[in-house]
């Protein structure tokens, strides 16, 4: 990826969208939307002082949303360009408030509120369009509860929280658990501010909050301490929730015992019909990880097939059974309930004995599928292709890079589902073919005369 | 006359450092500014400098001014890690008219600031270490050339299925010529012998017009028949020899790919294989296409002879073949009752599911069964055990089809031996890298695609073939080759010629001179790993830019 | 004839398309909607089938 970023023959253009494509192969025409990033491109050298005192606090859809990054933020940690962004909606001077603290901290000068959209035009001789795609929202599936319970979470979010990068540092908390850490540390915030009121009114009537209240217990106290009564009320109850959450806290554990549940929206008649090729691959690797991580893992797959067809796949899915406490249970769930202690549990039947089975997990994993990214009707407008039955860029098996128009190509998941390596072989054939668009041999001379 | 601490010569040098902060990864926990100065007064160094970012385009313009204003002839950074920002600064160096091996990077981040953080006297002072250390091995460094080859614009494809039929049509359609190698008598490869593809489209008619195509067209010259049977050279300059009907050819050529191709397992007694009532996927497509298929009630097995203890691979084109014929044979007789007996249905993607769903819709019917409990054939019938309903099944037969695996062909071994490639377990090319560089093999200039490196389908080969001409592109469209000077070199006069250097070198880039009787380094292969001088038992074998005397003049330094 | 590439989508498939054109020696634009490259493989934490980092 740095190579990208340091290739002379590369010109990268991030934060930016292609708008329009006028031409034909060999001579298009193409304009690009350079959004602004309100950072100087050419003056920040990405080093983070910006951003470490913006008071601005904004999700990390990085992160998949488990994590916050400030208003002026960079995509990851080793993105490529390290450039700055400011991000609009959230930017408090870009909103017409008051603020402007990661200019005073840029000694770059790189902070320009003033900047614009910029329009490039470019004269191209072709174009490899390898727009990838986005994850199926299993939000769709309403027995699958996916958002209402917090410990169902799909392959992507789990990804992150394995990441030593990620919001969990690559500890396998239960959403739920940092869920109830997170309130314990509001919670903490207001016991701390109401012990400093109620602080202030002891050492003023020299007596204990306690003692006073306990005075006054059955009738009112004399209007003098009324206020300071109400912050004792306020802080009893506070402090019992406090304690009963630590108590429960002291309990938490990570994920141990983890279901995969395999093809959620895919081959799926009321979503997507087809397979979308990486996600068996990935709930396996996610549960050789999680065994990594902890010994004590234990997971179940749930699938109707163990999709392993790449070089070395079968192997690699045979060695998580035999080495990572892999279970592959061919079955598909019917729904997932509530269990005890936000244990999520899983309703499915066993086909054998024909009988309905429950069972509950620390957490799981929705295999999500591989869907075509949104607004694929626009870009193919604006590229004046087509697309195929499934949402995807259109193709022939005969010449499987070209689109329905010449000097466009296509590869990766923008082509159909399909895992890295695959990706990686697509990729280096596109652009074979966008060479072979703009090279001169005799044959084309002699079509051409 | 000036003299450092270890009684070197340092007159001439001239010898700039530059500090980076890094922001404040590296100022944020040691005194960067002291050690600037505590580097002005080292041997040899005439100009000191801190900046914020090093690497920064102000950063940058730093150092080639101080180069050209200062005639510096030395340069040492002391900032972050060498494998990520070396090539940055190595390279602008040369931009400001000096020799880039004359440049020396220090990491006083990833091993010093960052493992020392909250410590910052100890990393201040760590920093210094480092930095007189880096001083003195520049002042030890000469400069060097880059080593500099040419490059034949042609390529050797070997195997003339899709898969290397598509590489030579976009190798020749990017303007580089091919020498394709076809051991049969005409190119196309499996497909020859396939009845229609899933698109309902011949699939000989496919490859043969492929194969028309290829061979009309200018710049690409074809030899059916014929084997390649000698290769030495190397990436740019590879000789080769062919073994053609009109008799032998010799030519050059700069890459070369690898695209033989597999074959389907055929194996007497495989759950009853005889070739009459029960025949592989390929039979029958043999059948089917010839008009001879007969059958009435079909019983495909999946996985017959893969994903089992001989053969752990899953051959990835089965389960769609099968799928493929059982609807062939369905469209066409429609009363017929086709079984499959599957353990994984293995049809990936969008349009190989689809297959599935309207294989379902037409009546075909999938059952599947355990690896540990296969199906038994014989005497006109199949019977096995549901692995999802557990109960046992048994259909009376006409025909039964085992779904082979693709195995690699008996020959490719000899074909991995021609170039030195190697081939996994199960006898397919072993690429460079199974997930970032599918289509190269670790050795320079050689290219894998197609079912030889692993089964795939048709559509896929052709991509692979396809690609492969863009990892060549990469290659040949250069005007020659430059790599590192960075290379070992072995003294003529003091070598034993003990071909210890020989035997670990892992790029096959020493050759022992049976004339001088020593060894020596064929520089364009080396990749400068310094095993051989670390082997050499007469000092003879040294890397260039770590010689022992540069590299004792950094140890003397610390 | 043009002879400049335009990629669009900066995943593992635009990179290794650029990285191709560019080392062919072709002049590259590389359009990516978000701020940097790297698309999914980049929230990955490790890959199969090799299990190494994703960048
Ligand atoms: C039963 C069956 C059905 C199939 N059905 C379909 C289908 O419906 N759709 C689909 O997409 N795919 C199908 N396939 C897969 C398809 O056949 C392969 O994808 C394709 O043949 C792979 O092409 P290739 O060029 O890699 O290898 P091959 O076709 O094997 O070609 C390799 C070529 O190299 C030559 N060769 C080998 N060694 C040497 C040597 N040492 N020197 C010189 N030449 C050599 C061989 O003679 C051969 O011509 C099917 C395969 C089988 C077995
Ligand atoms: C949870 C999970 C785990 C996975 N693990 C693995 C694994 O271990 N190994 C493996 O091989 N595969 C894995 N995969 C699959 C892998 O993610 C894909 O194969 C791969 O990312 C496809 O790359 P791509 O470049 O085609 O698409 P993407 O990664 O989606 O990249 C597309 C890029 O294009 C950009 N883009 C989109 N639209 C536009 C536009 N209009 N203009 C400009 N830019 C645009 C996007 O922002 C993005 O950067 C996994 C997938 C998931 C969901
Ligand atoms: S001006 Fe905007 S981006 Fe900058 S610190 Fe304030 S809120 Fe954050
Ligand atoms: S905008 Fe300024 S402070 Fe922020 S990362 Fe860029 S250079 Fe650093
Ligand atoms: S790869 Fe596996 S989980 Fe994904 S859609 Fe296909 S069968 Fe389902
Ligand atoms: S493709 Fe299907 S039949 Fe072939 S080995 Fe794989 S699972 Fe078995
Ligand atoms: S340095 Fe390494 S690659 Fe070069 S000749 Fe010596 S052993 Fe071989």
């Amino acid at each position: 990826m740095l190579d990208v970023g340091r290739h002379p023959n590369i010109e990268l253009m991030a934060y930016s969208e292609v708008e329009q494509v006028e031409g034909s192969a060999g001579c298009f025409k193409v304009r690009v939307r350079r959004k602004a990033r309100y950072v100087d491109e050419a003056k920040c050298t990405g080093c983070g002082a910006c951003r470490e005192k913006c008071p601005t606090d904004v999700l990390d859809m990085y992160n998949e949303g488990h994590s916050t990054r400030k208003a002026i933020y960079s995509w990851f940690a080793q993105g490529i360009p390290s450039t700055h962004t400011i991000d609009p909606d959230h930017c408090r001077v870009l909103q017409g408030k008051k603020c402007g603290v990661c200019q005073k901290r840029c000694e770059a000068g790189a902070i320009d509120f003033e900047q614009k959209d910029k329009i490039v035009e470019l004269d191209i001789g072709a174009i490899i369009v390898a727009t990838g795609y986005t994850v199926f929202d299993p939000g769709k599936i309403p027995e699958y509860r996916y958002k209402d319970l917090p410990n169902v979470v799909t392959a992507v979010e789990f990804e992150r929280f394995l990441s030593a990068s990620g919001p969990t540092h690559g500890h396998i908390d239960r959403p739920s658990d940092i869920l109830a850490r997170r309130e314990i540390a509001e919670l903490e915030k207001e016991e701390s501010r109401l012990q400093k009121t109620l602080a202030r009114y002891e050492e003023k009537a020299g007596a204990s909050s306690q003692s006073v209240f306990e005075a006054f217990a059955a009738e009112t106290a004399p209007p003098e301490q009324q206020q300071w009564m109400e912050k004792y009320r306020e802080y009893l109850p506070l402090t019992e929730k406090l304690a009963a959450l630590r108590s429960k806290a002291e309990g938490f554990t990570t994920a141990k015992r983890l279901a995969f549940i395999q093809c959620v929206g895919s081959r799926d008649l009321r979503f997507y019909p087809f397979c979308s090729g990486f996600c068996c691959m990935h709930s396996i690797k996610e549960a050789i990880i999680a065994h990594e991580h902890e010994n004590a893992t234990t997971s179940v797959i749930f699938g109707m097939d163990i999709r392993a067809v790449g070089k070395g796949f079968d192997e690699y899915k045979v060695r998580g059974g035999n080495k990572s406490n892999i279970t592959y249970r061919r079955s598909r769930v019917a729904e997932i309930v509530n269990g005890p202690n936000n244990n999520p549990v899983l309703v499915y039947e066993d086909t054998q004995l024909q009988k309905v089975v429950r069972e509950d997990f620390d957490l799981v994993i929705l295999a999500t599928a591989c869907a075509p990214n949104e607004g694929m009707k626009e870009m193919a407008a604006i590229l004046g292709i087509e697309l195929n039955r499934f949402g995807f860029f259109k193709t022939r098996p005969e010449n499987p890079l070209d689109t329905t128009r010449e000097g466009i190509f296509v590869c990766g998941c923008a082509h159909s589902p399909m895992d890295i390596p695959e990706s990686v072989a697509q990729a280096s054939s596109a652009a074979s073919r966008a060479v072979q668009t703009v090279t001169v041999t005799p044959a084309k001379l002699l079509k051409i005369s | 006359m000036k003299q450092n601490k270890t009684g070197e010569n340092t007159e001439g040098l001239r010898v700039g450092v530059f500090i980076c902060d890094c922001g404040s990864n590296i100022a944020g926990h040691l005194d960067c500014a002291e050690v600037t100065k505590y580097a002005a007064d080292l041997p040899g160094v005439v100009f000191t400098k801190e900046n914020l970012y090093t690497c920064s385009e102000a950063g940058i313009s730093e150092i080639q001014n101080a180069i050209r204003e200062n005639n510096l002839n030395r340069v040492v950074v002391a900032s972050c890690s060498p494998r990520t920002h070396h090539p940055l600064f190595a390279s602008s160096c040369a931009q400001a008219g000096m020799n880039p091996y004359l440049f020396e990077m220090v990491n006083i981040r990833d091993q010093c600031s960052w493992v020392h953080m909250g410590q910052r006297d100890i990393a201040t002072a760590k920093a210094k270490d480092l930095v007189r250390m880096g001083v003195a091995k520049s002042t030890a460094l000469e400069p060097q050339k880059d080593i500099e080859s040419s490059v034949i614009r042609k390529i050797l494809v070997i195997g003339g299925g899709i898969a290397g039929l598509s590489a030579a049509e976009a190798l020749a359609g990017m303007g580089l010529e091919v020498l394709l190698v076809e051991k049969e008598e005409r190119c196309g490869g499996l497909m020859l012998g396939l009845n229609v593809l899933e698109t309902g489209k011949s699939a000989a008619g496919q490859v043969s017009d492929l194969a028309a195509t290829v061979a009309a067209t200018s710049g690409v010259t074809v030899h059916t028949a014929s084997r390649v049977i000698e290769i030495s050279g190397y990436i740019g300059n590879f000789r080769v020899v062919i073994e053609t009907p009109a008799g032998k050819v010799e030519d050059t050529v700069g890459c070369i790919v690898v695209a033989c191709g597999a074959v389907p397992l055929v194996e007497e007694g495989l759950f009853g294989y005889n070739g009459k009532d029960v025949i592989t996927q390929m039979e029958l497509e043999q059948r089917l296409a010839s008009g001879s298929f007969k059958a009435a009630r079909v019983v495909m097995i999946q996985c017959a002879g893969a994903r089992n203890a001989t053969r752990e691979y899953c051959s990835r084109i089965c389960c769609a073949t099968a799928v493929k014929n059982a609807m062939i044979i369905k469209r066409k007789y429609p009363l017929a009752e086709v079984h499959v007996l599957y353990r994984d249905m293995q049809m990936y993607g969008d349009e190989k599911e689809q297959m599935l769903w309207d294989a379902r819709g037409m009546g075909i019917k999938f059952h599947v069964f355990d690896q540990k409990k296969p199906p038994r054939v014989g005497d006109g019938k199949v019977t096995f055990q549901h692995a999802v309903l557990g109960e046992t099944k048994e259909f009376t037969v006409d025909l039964t089809v085992l779904s082979t695996p693709l195995v690699a062909r008996p020959e490719s071994s000899q074909v991995a031996a021609l170039m030195r490639v190697p081939c996994d377990k199960n006898g397919f090319f072993l690429e460079a890298h199974a997930k970032l560089r599918p289509l190269d093999f670790a050795a320079d200039g050689i290219f894998v695609c197609g079912s030889a490196r692993y089964p795939v389908t048709s559509v896929e080969a052709r991509t692979q073939g396809l690609g492969v001409a863009s990892r060549i592109g990469a290659i040949l469209f250069k005007e020659k080759l430059v790599k590192s000077g960075i290379v070992a070199e072995i003294d003529q006069e003091t070598c034993v010629g003990c071909m210890g250097c020989l035997n670990v070198c892992p790029y096959e880039a020493i050759i022992f001179n049976r004339e001088t009787g020593v060894c020596e380094v064929k520089e364009i292969l080396c990749k400068g790993c310094g095993n051989c001088a670390s082997t050499c038992p007469s000092h003879s074998a040294v890397l260039r830019g770590y010689k022992p005397e540069q590299l004792l003049a950094q140890i003397r330094a610390i | 004839m043009n002879r400049d590439m335009l990629v669009i989508g900066g995943g593992i498939a635009g990179i290794q398309s650029s990285l191709d054109l560019a080392e062919m020696g072709f002049k590259v634009y590389l359009v990516e909607r978000l701020p940097s490259i790297g698309g999914k493989m980049a929230q990955l934490d490790k890959t199969f089938p090799t299990n190494d980092c994703a960048i």
